[in-house]
């Protein structure tokens, strides 16, 4: 077993007047390993996620359990150590590159602010970071891109800079939250092997989907949630060969049906 | 952008020609003679004969068009007639005026942006809080008491009862504070409530969660994430209210005898001063446009996209 780096312990999340969102949710994320999550929408999947980036205010939900990382609850975390995590040490890629951006800002700016919250360092070498940074994405014409904004470039580059974005910071665990579902198949495919490139970069990686397919193709472990359950769980083998539950059977035969029309 | 403005330029000139044609017929064709009303005012027995030679003097037997075109030439020169009930050029009459407007225009919106700023955006970050909701309370208010009533109220409780500025005057600063906060209340009270509601809908965009994933401090999320954001259509209001406030102090004027183009407006109207009507009219349409096209101008220079969205790039 390689080494834990997060761990989720009996998550719950209630909205204010009670309703459950997630009920009671546990899985742990490997150095070097992905953890596919899967489910419909609504079953909580996303919740889990915003719950670990501490994206959720404690105005409108109620969060108890144990988010584990370097052996701290961060759930019991000051606003400002948690700071300090978020971004650098747990980095997120969003849903929807178009509009995961700040449409007034080029992005070279957003990319040099991410660099230089969290570390040290002169404009000017944020800039040469991020420009190399976009190069190991295989972007080419990376200056341009840097004083390009949002608008002028397409879902796909978007993607692999946001990509850019959470590997530059050399972070432990990635998200990835439905990160391939707005792109079209061939840039989906590209992400995809960007995914498999952070995996042998010793990083935990969770990858949310709805997409058997892209879980099938990227994950070690897999978890499948409804209605804010686990309701099975086990490596990627285990779940696509000794299918238990019906319904994973039922969220495996949809997508085969899916197969067979298209 | 050039080509933008280019484009807004030609635009701008249809509307104010257009503006002067409709002001111009519209006050000819009103059934009050300017000949006459002048001649019964400045004569207690006005002869036929006398009000016919004035009519002929005037210009006011040529055929509406000729009248139209002779009037447009001389205003593109600057020469809008003179006045007839001062006899002086109205040129010169409206620029001796402008400098009290402005001065309490240019006050109310300054006091408008740093109380909406300030307001607005302590508001949407506290949500729901008490000073959000007193505020809520407040700005209803603000925008609902009239400008005369809170004129009068202002000049009664920091000029007669607490004798902290003078009753009526014109000349300094401290003249200039009891109307330009009159003019400023009702702006401010609905342009804080839009940028909240800007900032509020800004908060719950892709991008923020995005900033906040990367660990961006919650005071740069507010500043530079939401609030850029929620400004673009507060300067397009803010282009509207310029012109609009320049265009509509007639009232708070009034109320504190402040010489400014709004009273000196008021006056022409009810005397029928024609050649005055139809250049304030002209001045402040082109007040209304200008302002607007440099609001218009700002945003695109802000948020490039819009351009692009327009396809006028």
């Amino acid at each position: 077993m390689s080494k834990k780096i997060l761990e989720v312990e009996n998550l719950r999340i209630n909205v204010l007047d009670g309703t459950p969102l997630v009920k009671g949710v546990s899985f742990r994320v490997c150095k070097g390993r992905v953890l596919g999550i899967i489910g419909e929408s609504g079953s909580g999947k996303t919740m889990t996620c915003k719950a670990i980036m501490q994206l959720l205010s404690k105005k409108n939900f109620d969060i108890s359990g144990k988010i584990e990382f370097k052996n701290r609850n961060m759930l019991d975390m000051k606003e400002k150590e948690i700071n300090k995590i978020i971004g650098k040490d747990i980095s997120m890629i969003m849903q929807n590159p178009m509009t995961a951006f700040n449409p007034m800002f080029k992005i070279g700016n957003q990319i040099i602010e991410t660099l230089m919250t969290h570390s040290n360092i002169t404009k000017k070498d944020a800039y040469d970071i991020g420009v190399k940074e976009l190069e190991k994405m295989n972007l080419d014409r990376a200056h341009e891109i840097m004083n390009s904004y949002p608008y002028s470039l397409s879902g796909g580059m978007l993607q692999r800079i946001m990509i850019a974005i959470s590997l530059m910071l050399t972070p432990s665990v990635i998200i990835a939250d439905e990160a391939t579902t707005a792109l079209d198949v061939k840039t989906q495919s590209l992400i995809l092997s960007e995914f498999e490139r952070i995996r042998d970069n010793d990083i935990g990686l969770i990858v949310v989907s709805h997409d058997f397919g892209v879980i099938a193709r990227i994950a070690d472990d897999v978890i499948v949630m409804k209605d804010g359950e686990i309701i099975e769980n086990g490596t990627v083998y285990d779940i696509f060969d000794n299918t238990k539950d019906d319904y994973t059977k039922e969220l495996l035969s949809a997508r085969l049906l899916r197969k067979e029309v298209s | 952008m050039t080509k933008y403005i280019k484009k807004r330029l030609i635009g701008l000139i249809v509307v104010l020609i257009g503006i002067t044609f409709l002001s111009f017929i519209m006050s000819n064709i009103s059934p009050v003679d300017p000949a006459e009303a002048f001649m019964r005012r400045n004569a207690q027995t006005a002869t036929e004969e006398q009000i016919e030679n004035l009519r002929e003097e005037m210009g006011l037997n040529l055929p509406i068009h000729t009248q139209y075109l002779r009037w447009l030439t001389n205003a593109m020169q600057g020469d809008f007639g003179k006045s007839l009930v001062s006899n002086k050029p109205v040129m010169e009459e409206i620029l001796s005026k402008f400098p009290a407007t402005l001065t309490i225009v240019g006050m109310a919106l300054i006091i408008i942006v740093v109380l909406t700023i300030i307001i607005g955006v302590l508001c949407a970050s506290h949500k729901d809080s008490l000073f959000d909701n007193l505020t809520k309370v407040v700005t209803i208010l603000g925008v609902s008491i009239p400008n005369f009533w809170l004129g009068f109220m202002l000049l009664f409780l920091f000029a007669v009862s607490f004798k902290l500025v003078p009753v009526v005057g014109y000349g300094s600063i401290k003249n200039a504070i009891l109307p330009s906060i009159t003019l400023a209340i009702a702006t401010s009270s609905s342009s804080i409530r839009l940028l909240r509601s800007n900032m509020l809908e800004n908060q719950n965009k892709d991008f923020v969660t995005y900033a906040k994933a990367r660990g961006i401090p919650k005071k740069k999320i507010i500043w530079k994430h939401i609030f850029k954001n929620a400004v673009p259509p507060m300067i397009t209001l803010f282009g509207q209210t310029i012109g609009y406030m320049i265009a509509g102090t007639a009232i708070v004027e009034s109320v504190f005898s402040w010489p400014g183009i709004g009273s000196y407006a008021v006056n022409a109207i009810f005397a029928r001063d024609l050649p005055v009507i139809n250049a304030y009219v002209l001045i402040m349409a082109f007040i209304f446009v200008i302002c607007n096209l440099l609001a218009d101008i700002l945003n695109a220079a802000l948020n490039p996209q819009m351009l692009r969205e327009s396809g006028d790039l």
